[in-house]
């Protein structure tokens, strides 16, 4: 026990002596935070619309003053004798909302008149944002001037849970936070485990009597204080800036926290072990790390709409589980009935990177 | 110009020989726009919906068949209270959760107004965006059918006289340039700008550091060329090797993601190697502050992230905070994207685009200038 103190002891003079290597293990989750989770959303608002009223009476008016009134849009003026659809080619707007001739006398005749939404669909996601849009402020407009309340018998009652503002930041920021716990202790275990063998003082390490697990736990215990740090700063963070809380019972969130900074340094330890060599060990973690849990892990994409043949992927990708646990004790506060098998997967998967560690270790001890 | 041609030559001859250079240049970048076009998908659709119906009517049954048998909602399960919906949303077994009022056929029977209570998990905002809106035109087409159906037309006569009914307004959608809405048309061609400028600067920055820690650049520094002849006797290789990615990268996309060519390709061509050459211009300035290519590869860590994420590549400008959307105009790969993306799925031409070449332009000629001046500055 002694001996793995003083390895981490050893360890964390090592690295706060490198300052790069402090910045990257305590300054650029926090920036990554701060600045992906602001910049990330999908939900967007505030869209440039062209209207183009070929009617111009009092109704037409009226809806068009809707959709100027509306946050979601805001109408850009477009000359009535250009093709609308050159509004969308030259980016002056994201869609068109075009009002037909006689709409006003149409509607008052008891017609029921049909405006064209052309959408800007390259991004489709945003396309079916705007539709929403669109849609939602016509019904409200067929509301409020009569027309709906013989019709519409039935009415919605939206209950949005769990973040009823659909604040962007809410759902992403806690991805983030784990995305930055993912990578940078894994990060700075795999450099100081491939420095060793790089410079060879690996060899003194079979020479000493210090035993494989004690060696590697010293090693995995300092980075896993390293995540423990940037949890807290993280946390902060989370709890200040972003305004989140927690949602229920925490005791899964704090078991979860201690497997995975266990889970995410013995990655690290491995791949540092495998991989003798700084440069190519900086990017297998950031492939291990960044790539999977960034794409595989359901943080801005969800997981349903990966392809079959590569979702099961995403069942392995230790970061996807810790992702489940954080959201859930922040947002939904589903407790361990909820989050049980996360927390088994954290501790299975970091439990084989151990293993797998120990096993190349001990290997070249006796090789040595 | 002799002199640029052996240089040239030189460098050639070496990236010739260097193999795991040319397939770093290859592999990555085609499993990387495979990986995000495929994986990265917004799409909203078969999301859990719980039902509890307490109303067990045909109509009841109508409305909860109308929500799964659309592409959005499939059904995730009949429940018996509330408390055990509740907690299956909480727990992640259902996304949506229904709930049909006792008297719900009663009161659509005599023309009465009624409530359905939809339940949406809100934690993710896009989801829950759309599928708002999803729910909502279902309930819309409902009530249609209801009214066309006549359900309550004879009750209506009973009740206080008909207003004379008005029409009501219906929004129709055309989805242009991407009608059937293929999400991996977005991504792919998002990730292809971020892929020319991350690459083209570790390219760059790694052939640099490369020249340094063998101490060869001294022995080139004492050959007659100038400090900018070396500089572009070093770029023009990685250059061309860079193209070869980048027409890779155009056949990945044609041929796995079916992303159609509506307008010319050889602008993208041309945008495409400005971005390249801005990336290698970046690499080659970020390699004059580092030591070694790990430090290298460390310090890209703090610029990459910014500049993938403030590119609109992934996720639209248009969805980030206000004040963050001007600085995204700082971001080549922005230029680039919106170039990209207007050539080939909108057709739009050189007339409506130039600003943006005219900025990608800018960016390139300052980050070269940068470089040879730190490079000079460096040496001598």
């Amino acid at each position: 026990m002694r001996r793995i103190l003083s390895q981490a002891r050893k360890e964390l003079t090592q690295l706060f002596r490198d300052r790069l290597a402090l910045a990257l293990a305590l300054l650029l989750p926090l920036i990554l935070l701060f600045l992906l989770s602001t910049a990330i959303s999908l939900t967007v608002h505030n869209m440039p619309l062209v209207i183009q009223d070929l009617d111009d009476s009092a109704v037409s008016r009226r809806l068009a003053d809707a959709f100027r009134a509306s946050l979601s849009f805001h109408v850009v003026s477009w000359p009535t004798d250009q093709p609308p659809e050159k509004a969308l080619t030259s980016n002056a707007a994201r869609g068109v909302l075009i009002f037909p001739k006689n709409l006003g006398r149409d509607l008052a005749r008891g017609h029921s008149p049909q405006v064209q939404l052309l959408v800007d669909a390259t991004d489709s996601n945003t396309a079916r944002i705007v539709q929403g849009y669109v849609n939602q402020i016509t019904r409200a407009f067929n509301q409020s001037s009569g027309a709906m309340a013989s019709s519409a018998l039935v009415t919605a009652q939206m209950r949005l849970w769990y973040n009823p503002g659909r604040d962007s930041p809410r759902f992403y920021s806690p991805g983030i936070f784990v995305m930055g716990i993912s990578m940078f202790p894994a990060l700075l275990a795999a450099l100081a485990m491939a420095k060793e063998g790089e410079q060879k003082t690996i060899l003194q390490v079979y020479v000493s009597s210090i035993s494989a697990h004690e060696f590697l736990l010293g090693k995995i215990l300092a980075f896993m204080f390293i995540a423990f740090c940037e949890w807290v700063l993280g946390m902060i963070a989370l709890f200040t800036v972003f305004g989140q809380h927690l949602a229920g019972d925490p005791t899964p969130l704090i078991v979860g926290t201690a497997l995975y900074a266990f889970c995410v340094a013995s990655f690290g330890t491995w791949v540092g072990v495998g991989i003798p060599n700084q440069s190519a060990a900086i990017q297998a973690v950031a492939l291990g790390s960044f790539l999977l849990v960034f794409l595989l892990s359901g943080l801005i994409f969800p997981i349903e709409n990966i392809p079959a043949g590569l979702r099961w992927v995403s069942n392995i990708v230790w970061g996807r589980y810790y992702i489940e646990i954080v959201r859930d004790a922040l947002l939904q506060g589903g407790g361990w009935p909820a989050r049980w098998f996360s927390v088994l997967m954290i501790a299975v998967i970091g439990t084989f990177f151990y293993f797998m560690a120990w096993l190349r270790m001990r290997r070249m001890q006796v090789s040595a | 110009m002799s002199r640029i041609r052996a240089l040239i030559h030189k460098e050639l001859h070496q990236v010739r020989r260097d193999k795991r250079l040319a397939i770093s240049l290859i592999v990555p970048p085609t499993v990387q726009i495979l990986l995000f076009g495929f994986a990265l998908d917004a799409t909203v659709s078969n999301l859990r919906l719980g039902v509890i119906d307490w109303s067990r009517t045909p109509e009841s049954r109508e409305l909860v068949s109308s929500f799964t048998e659309s592409k959005s909602f499939r059904l995730g399960g009949y429940y018996s209270s509330n408390r055990d919906i509740e907690n299956a949303i909480g727990r992640g077994d259902l996304d949506a959760g229904i709930i049909v009022p006792y008297e719900f056929a009663r009161e659509i029977h005599r023309g009465r107004p009624i409530d359905v209570q939809v339940l949406l998990n809100a934690s993710n905002a896009n989801t829950a965006t759309i599928a708002q809106g999803y729910a909502e035109g279902l309930i819309a087409s409902y009530n249609q059918q209801l009214a066309a159906s006549g359900v309550h037309a004879a009750v209506r006569v009973v009740g206080p006289a008909p207003l004379p009914s008005r029409g009501i307004i219906n929004s129709v959608t055309a989805f242009l340039y991407n009608p059937g809405l293929v999400n991996s048309w977005f991504i792919v061609t998002g990730t292809f700008g971020v892929l020319l400028i991350l690459n083209g600067s570790l390219v760059a920055s790694t052939a640099m550091i490369k020249e340094r820690e063998r101490g060869t650049v001294e022995q080139l520094l004492m050959t007659p060329a100038s400090t900018t002849d070396i500089v572009v006797a070093k770029i023009t290789p990685l250059f061309l090797l860079l193209m070869v990615m980048v027409l890779l990268a155009v056949g990945v996309m044609r041929l796995g993601f079916d992303v159609p060519v509506r307008g010319n390709m050889l602008l993208v061509i041309l945008s495409a190697a400005l971005c390249v050459l801005c990336g290698i211009g970046m690499g080659t300035f970020l390699a004059t502050f580092t030591k070694s290519a790990q430090q290298a590869q460390l310090t890209a860590f703090f610029i990459n992230p910014p500049l993938a994420t403030l590119s609109g590549s992934m996720t639209p400008v248009e969805a980030m905070p206000s004040w963050m959307q001007p600085v995204t105009w700082l971001n080549p790969i922005r230029h680039f994207g919106i170039i990209t993306r207007a050539v080939l799925l909108k057709g739009s031409g050189i007339d409506v685009l130039w600003p943006h070449f005219l900025a990608l332009m800018g960016f390139t000629l300052v980050m070269l200038s940068l470089s040879i001046w730190r490079f000079r500055k460096q040496l001598g």
